[in-house]
């Protein structure tokens, strides 16, 4: 309860930070829903000339953007530090939030907000309503399977960036590893070959965050469900967890830092 | 000292600045391996799915390689926008005016700068890639020498268009989403991620006319597919765009200028 009230407080403080700069929210906003719509684009020429691939008609791959921009968007709206955590353990600057009784984790990922991400948010909602057969009877299914989307990006970016516990240097490390979950979520997983399949589905986990929850879209099973709602559960748990054993390494920082 | 003088120690200056940074560059040739083993995966999977052995009078070979060389250029521009619209926003850029060369040109060589080295380990990691991805190379000594000069003048179109947008600061809370949409414009009518052979005919009538093209495509088609004619052409075309969007910088500059309040401090 008190972790929601202190989620919520911050969404809405950040939230109205950026109305402060309502002309360059909107146009972060507007810009990165244009942003998203062109990349489609690509997608559109290609279906021209082919009729499916591997299985995949191009409604099915704009449900594939709408699913992954909306969870990814998501994420990144609630837990604008989700992507820079490998950054703030290496500079320090994790002191601010061991000195206060909140959680550390989760006050560190939702102190921030990334504005252009609720451009991602609202593309990704759109185009679902917009291409997706049934999509009012199927909207409660992708609303559930975008926050799956944003649980398993929040924890993989996590679990990528606590790695600056060890390694030290992790930042560009981290923003590889969360680069290549995002550009391979955004494909069919059935093109590429079958061991780079298998890496999708384990160490970077860019068909669970893409063709798995799209593929329930278009063809649910509760099966497939249990094992995202599985996965999901086990990755947010694992993230907790190899934080906290980080953690126990950290030594504090000398950066004196002042926050409003 | 003359201004090419000035302008070419900016850009060497910058290049030495850059090649210090090694690890960022090594972490955009693993971008450049991540999305070349896409691209191949997805076109080898396109070419099998359709049966044929050409797509838009691409094969796959060559459709990979194009994608490699479109790639190369894009993941060396600078991201010199950034710079220009931290300096008008916290009012360094006040401090540049006194120098004896003119900012947004100074920015155009540093951008330049800054894309040299990138391009060249851009350029030997894609190489590596697709040669050991496809083992079958495409293009031919022409082509890639066609290449290398039509892929200067690209990132030279590509520098002044980052300090156009940069400069958009001066009017504009924030200039990332000009910039996303002028790469989304690469991406798409520039040919970033298709030959512009693969769009209806009336969009390749409207990319024709724009000076995206000119970044991605034409340095691209001019290595996989060599033709003196269609590179003179499409030089010339460069040429003129990077005449009319200098003059368009040196515009913008001056009506910048005259928005220019400094403040103490």
């Amino acid at each position: 309860m008190k972790t929601a009230r202190l989620v919520w407080g911050y969404l809405r403080h950040n939230l109205m930070s950026a109305m402060a700069y309502r002309g360059a929210f909107l146009l972060q906003v507007f810009g990165m829903i244009l942003n998203d719509a062109m990349l489609l684009f690509f997608w559109w020429l290609l279906f021209t000339r082919l009729p499916t691939l591997r299985g995949w008609t191009l409604t099915q791959v704009i449900t594939l953007y709408g699913i992954v921009a909306f969870g990814f968007g998501a994420a990144t709206v609630v837990c604008g530090n989700a992507f820079l955590v490998a950054r703030i353990i290496v500079r320090g600057d994790l002191d601010y939030y061991l000195a206060l009784p909140a959680d550390p984790l989760v006050h560190l990922l939702v102190s921030r907000m990334s504005l252009p991400s609720w451009g991602d948010l609202v593309f990704g909602l759109l185009v679902f309503l917009i291409a997706a057969p049934g999509r009012w009877s199927s909207l409660p299914l992708f609303l559930l399977l975008g926050l799956l989307v944003g649980l398993i990006f929040v924890a993989f970016s996590v679990l990528v960036g606590s790695l600056a516990f060890w390694v030290g240097n992790a930042d560009n490390l981290a923003s590889q590893a969360i680069n290549a979950m995002l550009t391979f979520s955004l494909y069919p997983v059935e093109i590429f070959p079958g061991a780079v399949q298998w890496l999708l589905y384990t160490l970077i986990p860019a068909a669970l965050v893409g063709s798995l929850p799209a593929g329930l879209l278009s063809d649910f099973s509760w099966h497939r469900l249990a094992i995202l709602v599985a996965f999901t559960a086990g990755i947010v748990l694992a993230a907790r967890a190899v934080f906290r054993w980080g953690l126990r390494r950290y030594e504090s920082g000398n950066l004196v830092t002042v926050r409003g | 000292m003359s201004d090419i003088v000035r302008y070419g120690f900016v850009l060497r200056t910058s290049a030495r600045q850059q090649w210090a940074y090694r690890a960022e560059i090594v972490a955009r040739a693993i971008q450049m391996v991540l999305f070349m083993g896409v691209f191949m995966a997805l076109w080898s999977t396109a070419f099998a799915v359709s049966g044929q052995g050409e797509l838009a009078g691409y094969t796959l070979v060559e459709m990979v390689w194009y994608l490699a060389m479109t790639e190369t250029i894009t993941l060396s521009s600078s991201r010199v926008f950034l710079e220009i619209s931290e300096a008008v926003k916290a009012g360094d850029v006040a401090y540049t005016l006194a120098r004896p060369v003119s900012y947004p040109f100074f920015q155009v060589a540093n951008s330049l700068g800054n894309s040299a080295p990138r391009f060249l380990l851009n350029l030997l990691a894609a190489t590596v890639v697709v040669g050991l991805g496809m083992r079958q190379t495409a293009g031919s000594p022409a082509g890639l020498a066609a290449f290398l000069a039509t892929a200067a003048l690209a990132l030279l179109l590509d520098a002044l268009i980052a300090v156009l947008i940069g400069l958009l600061a001066f009017w504009l809370e924030e200039v990332s989403p000009a910039f996303w949409i002028y790469q989304k414009l690469l991406f798409t009518i520039g040919g970033l991620f298709l030959p512009l052979e693969m769009f209806p005919e009336w969009l390749q009538r409207v990319a024709s006319w724009l000076p995206f093209q000119f970044i991605s495509y034409v340095p691209a088609r001019a290595f996989v597919h060599f033709e003196l004619k269609a590179v003179l052409q499409a030089v010339a075309g460069q040429a003129f765009y990077i005449a009319a969007l200098s003059a368009l910088v040196v515009l913008v500059w001056r009506q910048a200028r005259r928005r220019l309040v400094v403040h103490g401090g």
